[in-house]
């Protein structure tokens, strides 16, 4: 019990730091946001009208009072869960813009993470099991040479050939100029169409960590001692190979995939700005380069709360999984 | 499962083929996409705004976030061809000054809102009123110049200037116009989208959207409905920062865009030269700027002399791929302004290189060359200071090397910096800079091409902000003469005003004009003809409501 709490102490600590981080940061960021604005507007090589400006910055509007006051209304609205108005999007909320790109994310990432997870590691297992084989120098080496791949190349590989060479699949987008968003069949096959690209080029690259952290960790414990002996004992390969070496190795593993799950809420920037997928790494980065404060700092925070929420459910899990966590802590 | 899935998968790609097929169908047979009553069935468009996830947001006061296309939907009293400065009566039928500070309009006859309702004088004052209640929502600044705005009758307007209103009247009448009925109920204009159905007066009303395409309709009722050919407009989301959009484009895939292509004629005009065709008429200048609270740019004959020393040429054929023409030092953009030109001056203003005169212009101004070659300031040490061009004006780069190494040839130690474009901005507006590019001027409106860069209200001192005079250019005889525009009561005044002032820009040199902006705008004659260009400017690209009113269908 008491390493649970210690647990969800630390992550309360870590919050805060994090969210106190988030209202200072874009507030030492240099930049006008309204003058941003209304520059993009007016294209690279036109003067910027200093009556827009105006408008705009009146419209935005300007925080009231000082550093503190404007540092408690934040942590305020924040617990309220009000992240305001979007500059980019204005008059639309952060929320409602969130929830725009949120969905897209979490089905792309999710989906491709967890299956990349469960790849990972089956191969990974594999791998080790059949150490030094044939098997084992095809995966490894395999997965070696793809993670050395620039992302992006490979990425842009797959448009060159599948979107403008063969044309089986769109160029990018979540879907088409045509489709009407929402429940119906055609609209989700029509994302279901869009998604095949960038979900192929997360699935290539993904299950590279699992692969590697699952076969070394599982090498290393088959040559154990308790492995020894469970092999002395005369149990088969197979019953050695999974409940004393790949229980064991997994639970790194987990840590990686919990991270990664939490990290889900940013999107993954390069693959969804690459694919131009309507998520929310593409949405962090246009707020980034176009000054959108409270989006930024939604995003952000979405961010920084589902990687430390992972964490502890990892810690938790692990507490779970390997008992001898919890000894430790007591001792 | 997985075969279910793969057959899926065959299916909407065979699908996806044949709509990318049906596409270039239409699109590359000429006079095909009519109705039978001979409108243009519909025409492909570039992007609508409202960045990478756009919302519905048709207000046309929020001039930052709402959709492109809400400029369709709403109009103004009068729409100026922005290439020729001319003005077309719009909603006002005509205008007239009674004295220079007030002006009466008389109302079009026969305008409805596309709800059935119809237009009037109050709908006009109502949505001046609004302006003035809501600071926000007065992007162009109207209410600074106009002090009131009443509907006189229900076919009258009259507007009270603060000073003599002529040299703002593009501006204030470049207001959209929205219906009092259905704005007078809404709480909050400033953060209303107006998503759902949009009334206006304008030629099209919205059909459909969704974040990657929006579709516009004709208004059939419309009070020149008669003039407006084509049925329907869909506009598409550009993606991937232009690269595919490009490649769209190339494709045949756009009746209309405003985007940037390198190597224009290859790749797009040479895929059909029957049909593909561009215009890229010049917008404000852009010019050396320099910071003129430092040495040496704080004197005349410094910059005086530098303005022979840059290869306009090469900046233009090699940093602007010869997209965009050579500006003139008057600050007036050549030839769309030249009844503003004085009398006498040679080449309209436009000036040539010649490196060896600039370095003889410099040496006699006190500023010579030592034994290494190196160029001295006036205390005897080695001139040196920094060129900034921020990193995201990717296009003024390649501009901004040759500029540097025209300075470098004249001794001085020239550095080129590309800072962010958030610091970059910061230090222009504050003035920590030397040296730098930029675009002023360009519009229709006189007095503000010449106020914003030059007025000493629209600066600040070194470490405050400037609205736009970032050169920092503060000198009574220039004050006086945008004054004497401001209030300047006819056509006469004006152009003594503007001759005063184009006699500033090329004796005391607050700055040095390079090139024009170019416009970007491309089009395809296959399924309408009319479009804009240099033989026939009766529009400029981004002049929406000439265009749609001039376009025909192809072949007939």
């Amino acid at each position: 019990m008491r390493y649970f709490l210690r647990r969800l102490g630390f992550f309360l600590v870590t919050l805060w730091a994090a969210v106190t981080l988030n209202f200072l940061i874009p507030r030492l960021q240099p930049g006008d946001p309204a003058e941003a604005i209304v520059s993009r507007l007016a294209g690279q090589s036109q003067a910027v009208d200093p009556a827009q400006v105006e408008a705009v910055r009146k419209m935005l509007g300007t925080p009231d009072g000082n550093l503190l006051q404007q540092y408690g209304d934040y942590l305020s609205a924040v617990v309220a869960g009000d992240f305001g108005v979007s500059y980019t999007y204005f008059p639309y909320t952060v929320t409602h813009m969130i929830g725009q790109g949120l969905l897209w994310t979490v089905i792309l990432v999710g989906v491709t993470q967890v299956v990349s997870f469960a790849v990972g590691t089956l191969l990974g297992a594999w791998a080790a099991y059949r150490r030094n084989s044939r098997v084992d120098s095809v995966i490894t080496l395999g997965s070696t040479f793809v993670g050395t791949l620039p992302f992006f190349w490979l990425a842009l590989l797959l448009i060159y050939v599948f979107a403008i060479g063969l044309k089986w699949f769109p160029e990018g987008g979540g879907y088409g100029g045509g489709s009407n968003p929402g429940w119906n069949w055609l609209f989700i096959s029509d994302a279901f169409q869009h998604s095949v690209l960038p979900a192929m080029a997360l699935l290539i690259v993904g299950p590279i960590g699992s692969i590697m952290g699952m076969r070394n960790n599982m090498v290393q414990t088959l040559g154990e001692d308790y492995a020894r002996l469970a092999r002395a004992k005369g149990l088969s390969r197979r019953r050695i190979a999974l409940t004393y070496g790949a229980r064991i190795a997994i639970l790194p593993n987990v840590t990686g995939f919990a991270m990664a799950l939490g990290g889900l809420l940013g999107g993954t920037l390069l693959v969804e700005t690459i694919f131009n997928y309507p998520g929310l790494g593409r949405m962090m980065l246009e707020a980034v380069s176009s000054h959108d404060y409270p989006l930024m700092q939604a995003l952000f925070l979405y961010i920084t709360i589902g990687t430390l929420l992972a964490n502890v459910l990892a810690d938790m899990l692990y507490g779970v999984l390997d008992p001898r966590v919890r000894r430790e802590e007591a001792v | 499962m997985r075969r279910h899935h793969l057959h899926l998968g065959a299916a909407m790609a065979v699908a996806v083929t044949l709509t990318a097929a049906g596409c270039t169908g239409t699109s590359g047979t000429a006079g095909s996409g009519r109705t039978a009553d001979g409108l243009i069935d519909y025409l492909d468009y570039g992007d609508f705004g409202g960045g990478s996830a756009p919302q519905a947001n048709y207000n046309p006061y929020n001039t930052a976030t709402a959709l492109g296309p809400t400029h369709y939907v709403f109009e103004t009293l009068a729409v100026y061809n922005t290439t020729t400065c001319k003005a077309h009566p719009w909603l006002a039928a005509k205008w007239q000054w009674t004295d220079p500070k007030t002006l009466v309009l008389d109302m079009r006859e026969g305008v409805k809102w596309n709800d059935g309702r119809p237009f009037s004088a109050k709908d006009v004052a109502f949505s001046y009123q609004l302006l003035k209640k809501h600071q926000a929502l007065d992007s162009s600044g109207v209410w600074q110049h106009l002090s009131s705005v009443e509907a006189t009758d229900a076919d009258t307007v009259t507007m009270d200037f603060e000073k003599p209103g002529l040299s703002v009247l593009d501006r204030v009448l470049k207001v959209p116009i929205v219906p009092e009925h259905i704005w007078s109920k809404v709480k909050d204009p400033v953060a209303f989208t107006n998503a759902k159905d949009p009334v206006g007066t304008g030629p099209f009303g919205v059909k459909s959207f969704n974040p990657r395409e929006l579709r516009i309709e004709r208004n059939p009722d419309y009070w020149q409905a008669d003039r407006v050919r084509v049925r329907e407009i869909r506009f598409h989301k550009n993606d991937g920062g232009g690269t595919v959009d490009q490649l769209k484009l190339s494709r045949g895939e756009y009746d209309n865009n405003a985007i940037f292509v390198p190597d224009i004629k290859k790749s797009f005009v040479d895929r059909d030269p029957k049909h593909n065709r561009y215009w890229y008429p010049p917008g404000g200048s852009i010019s050396v700027q320099m910071n003129l609270t430092k040495a040496p740019f704080d004197d005349q004959k410094f910059r005086r002399a530098l303005t022979t020393a840059f290869d306009r040429e090469k900046v233009i054929n090699k940093g602007q791929l010869g997209y965009v023409r050579q500006a003139s030092q008057t600050g007036l953009v050549v030839p769309g302004q030249d009844k503003w030109l004085p009398d006498g001056l040679k080449d309209k203003g436009r000036i040539g290189y010649d490196r060896s005169a600039a370095a003889a212009a410099l040496t006699a101004a006190g500023y010579r060359k030592d034994s290494e070659g190196r160029r001295l300031g006036k205390d005897g040490k080695p001139l040196s200071f920094t060129f900034m061009v921020p990193s995201n004006m990717t296009s003024w780069l390649p501009s901004g090397e040759i500029v540097v190494d025209d300075l470098k040839a004249l001794g001085f130690d020239v550095t080129l910096e590309t800072p962010t474009p958030e610091v970059g901005n910061n230090d222009r507006d504050t003035g920590h800079f030397d040296m730098m590019f930029g675009a002023h001027g360009g519009t229709c409106n006189m007095f503000l091409n010449f106020s914003d860069p030059l007025s000493s209200k629209q600066t600040a001192p070194i470490g405050k902000p400037a609205p736009s005079n970032f050169v920092r250019w503060k000198d009574g005889e220039t004050d006086r003469l945008l004054d004497d525009l401001q209030s300047a009561p006819d056509v006469a005044a004006q152009k003594k005003a503007i001759a005063g002032l184009t006699e500033v820009m090329t004796e005391k040199v607050p700055m040095i004009p390079l090139w024009y902006g170019a416009k970007w705008f491309q089009y395809q004659t296959d399924k309408a003809v009319g479009w804009p260009n240099n033989e026939n400017p009766y529009a400029g690209p981004g002049d929406h409501m000439l265009i749609v009113t001039h376009l025909k269908p192809a072949g007939g």
